[in-house]
This record gives C-alpha cells, sequence and structure tokens, in this order.
C-alpha cells in the first residue's frame, strides 16, 4: 500500500515536472575566453549559462592585473540564444592577465554570481 | 490505475498552473559564488524548498546487528526568507526485526547568516521526531527535540594562487538529542551530541572559477566525503557511551533543478555497524522548479 502510494507520488510529480518549464539558478557552463584560458585577442565576453538570462539585470565587468577596470559595451544576449551573454570589449587587450566578474538573473529572477581570469598572451 | 492516472493528471494540472504564476522567486543554499549542494549525512546550511524522494538506505549490519533497508522523503518548505519547515518520514525494513514505518521528523530552519564575499553561511534549526508516530521496529514513546546548528563555508576566497583550492567546500553540523522521557520500559533514553562534517571539491565551481571541463557529466559532478557522529553525554546505560558514527565517500550530481547523490556508508567502529552500506538520493529544487508557486516563500516577511 505505501509502495503503490510512494509510486502514485512520484508518477505525478514526474508529470508535473514534465508539463512544467522548467527554470533555474543560472549557471555558467562556457566561457569564450575560456575560463583560465590564453587567448590572443579578446573581441567580446561570450558567457553562456544554463539558463536564459535577462540582460537588463545582468552585467559582465573586466579588470586588468592591477584592478584597473576595461571599458566594456553595454551587456545584450545572443538573439538566437538568450542563455548567452555577451559584452564587446572596445579595444584591444594588451598581454596580461584579466579578471571577468559578472552576475545574472535568470529568466525567473534567480540571482547567481561568479569570476574567473584569462590571459592574453604577448 | 484509475486512482494513479487521476492523480498524475492532477499533478500535471498542478505544474501547468506553476508557470501561469509570474512573481520574484528565491534561492536555495547559494551564498556569494558557492551553490552548496543538499547533502545525505548532514543538512546542508541553506533553507529552500526542495524534496528528496526517494533517499534509499541499504546496511548489510546496522548497530543493533540487523540488515536494514530504508525508504524516505523529505520535504520542505519556506514560510518566509530564509525560514522554513520540513517533515521526513519513510519505512524500515530489517532483517531480524521486521517492517516499520519511521517515526515523524520535522524541523523549523532559519538561515540566519550568509557573507557572500567568504561564501559563508549558517542556519539553525529544531528537529522534533515524534512520539508514537512510528510502528514495528520504528515505535517509539516519546519525542526527541534536537536543537540544531549548520554552517557552510566555501574556499573560493582563496588567493588565485590557490586556484585549484578554491571549489573546496566544507559544511558541518552540530545538535543535542533531548528525549522527552528519561526512561521507557526499564531502559535509559540518552541525551546524545551529535556532530558531523562534509568535505567537498565542486566540479561545477571549478568549471566556472578556475578552468573549463570540457565534459557535460564532470562539470557537473561534486566528490564528496561527509562523516557524522553520535555519542550519548547523559542518561546513558554504564559501557553504552561509545561514539558511533559514519563515513560517507561519494558522489552528487548536480543539474539545474535536480540533483542525485550516490554514498557508500562506512561505519567508523563495530559499535556502528559492520560492513560497508550505501545510500542514494534523488533531490528536487522546488525553487527551481515552481519558482512561482511551489518554490517561493508562503510570505515575503523579512524580504530586503
Amino acid at each position: 500500500m505505501i509502495r503503490h502510494s510512494l509510486i502514485k507520488i512520484a508518477a505525478s510529480l514526474a508529470l508535473a515536472f514534465a508539463a512544467t518549464a522548467a527554470y533555474a539558478h543560472a549557471q555558467l557552463e562556457k566561457a569564450t575566453p575560456s575560463v583560465g584560458g590564453t587567448v590572443a585577442s579578446v573581441p567580446e565576453i561570450r558567457l553562456k549559462f544554463s539558463e536564459g538570462v535577462e540582460p537588463r539585470f545582468s552585467g559582465i565587468a573586466l579588470a586588468a592585473e592591477g584592478g584597473a577596470a576595461v571599458p566594456l559595451g553595454a551587456p545584450s544576449v545572443d538573439p538566437a540564444d538568450n542563455s548567452v551573454l555577451i559584452a564587446k570589449v572596445g579595444k584591444a587587450l594588451p598581454p596580461g592577465v584579466y579578471t571577468v566578474t559578472w552576475h545574472a538573473v535568470s529568466v525567473d529572477t534567480h540571482k547567481t554570481q561568479g569570476s574567473f581570469s584569462f590571459t592574453v598572451k604577448p | 490505475m484509475t486512482t494513479l492516472s487521476s492523480r498524475a493528471v492532477a499533478g500535471a494540472l498542478a505544474g501547468a498552473a506553476a508557470v501561469l504564476w509570474l512573481s520574484p522567486a528565491f534561492a536555495h543554499a547559494v551564498c556569494g559564488d558557492r551553490i552548496f549542494p543538499a547533502t545525505l549525512a548532514i543538512d546542508d546550511p541553506g533553507v529552500g524548498d526542495e524534496l528528496a524522494l526517494p533517499t534509499l538506505t541499504w546496511l548489510p549490519q546496522n548497530s543493533g546487528g540487523s540488515q536494514e533497508f530504508d525508504a524516505t522523503f523529505s520535504y520542505t518548505k519556506t514560510i518566509f526568507p530564509g525560514f522554513g519547515l520540513s517533515v521526513q518520514d519513510g519505512a524500515s525494513w530489517q532483517n531480524p526485526g521486521g517492517y516499520g514505518w519511521k517515526s515523524l521528523n520535522t524541523e523549523a530552519k532559519y538561515n540566519f547568516l550568509c557573507i557572500p564575499e567568504f561564501e559563508f553561511m549558517a542556519s539553525v534549526g529544531t528537529t522534533v521526531i515524534w512520539e508514537n508516530t512510528g510502528t514495528g521496529t520504528q515505535t517509539q514513546p516519546f519525542n526527541v527535540y534536537q536543537p540544531v546548528l549548520d554552517v557552510g563555508k566555501g574556499f573560493g576566497d582563496l588567493p588565485k594562487s590557490l586556484n585549484i583550492l578554491r571549489p573546496i567546500a566544507v559544511t558541518a553540523e552540530l545538535s543535542e538529542s533531548l528525549p522527552s522521557q528519561a526512561w521507557t520500559n526499564g531502559n535509559q533514553n540518552s541525551t546524545n551530541i551529535n556532530w558531523g562534517f562534509t568535505v567537498q571539491y565542486s566540479l561545477p565551481y571549478y568549471n566556472s572559477h578556475v578552468g573549463e571541463i570540457d565534459n557535460s557529466f564532470f562539470k557537473h559532478l561534486i566528490p564528496i566525503t561527509e562523516f557524522a557522529f553520535s555519542k550519548p553525554i547523559s542518561n546513558f546505560a554504564p559501557g553504552t557511551n561509545q561514539t558511533t558514527g559514519t563515513f560517507q565517500p561519494g558522489a552528487i550530481y548536480m543539474a539545474d533543478t535536480w540533483q542525485f547523490a550516490l554514498e557508500a556508508i562506512v561505519p567508523v567502529n563495530s559499535a556502528s555497524g559492520h560492513g560497508v552500506g550505501v545510500v542514494g538520493e534523488l533531490h528536487f529544487f522546488f525553487d527551481d522548479i515552481f519558482p512561482d508557486t511551489l518554490g517561493k516563500p508562503i510570505s515575503k516577511w523579512g524580504q530586503p
């Protein structure tokens, strides 16, 4: 009896989940430049999240090795994929280590944040 | 079958209704850059809308000398941001011993601290194991009250020169079990101190903060080892105040809206059991699945 009840509950939950658009915390899946990677040039910062994000409430900041901020364009999402947040880099970056700091608000308003470094090679 | 179908349809309708209501949602065990997973031997330091169903445990020989299989669930509902109520219950089969339905376990828990830059969070709670709500081998004619402290610390604030250590997190729990009755059928009901901790290495954290992991399975994995101990500190029979406990190496696969954890259960001494058991748990994050209905607090009281 108990086992049957548990099965019924599990089946109901499974259907409920299937019928619901699943939103979650937007976690960083992939970045360009890659997390911890080394690149020759950086025309833009491109962050691929696990969920769609709201560009109005999300942001990307870039800092050089000494902490000086590097100007970026306003963040936007890829028109073909709202889980990709993009910020254009306004000028060529000199060689060095840079830190990307981001915060994201997913389409269901959950907030996440993070940071990572990459290197621009000489 | 008819009942199953009608319940399933009801569940599907509830799920469909969930997406129609739109309002702000609240995070589960997230503090700063750190997402603490739900753990098995001790509780995580967060409070969130979540369902663990099922949690399956098998012990070749428990502390009482019986083979044991448990199937349990746990559901937590947030009442206002940072405060939640949870219920936990389930069945146990023991050989020898037979079947028993476990005593109802409830907890009120408040997440009172999160320091994002240090990835540090802490919660306090009170658990009650209710008398006469179990059956068979699980019958317990008295309440047990248990004040609980849970803390978690991620090491993302370490300097970049120690990048490889930044995905590490530790969580810990301290509680005291206070039975409402000193004696039952001539046996003493001891007061116990319980403590435990976990050591985690978050590959999701590694992937997003340290270096890219080019494997979609491993980038969601959190290798973990949990430790849980208990020791009678008062009102115990002579010779029965040994420390008992387990350590539980395993891993957690953390997806966006659910996680699956699998751990071995290794008793730390003969008083804790014999042989290596296993525990597995499927865990759903309701704040992510139903952010506008079941997954959000009932009240916004205290929301900044």
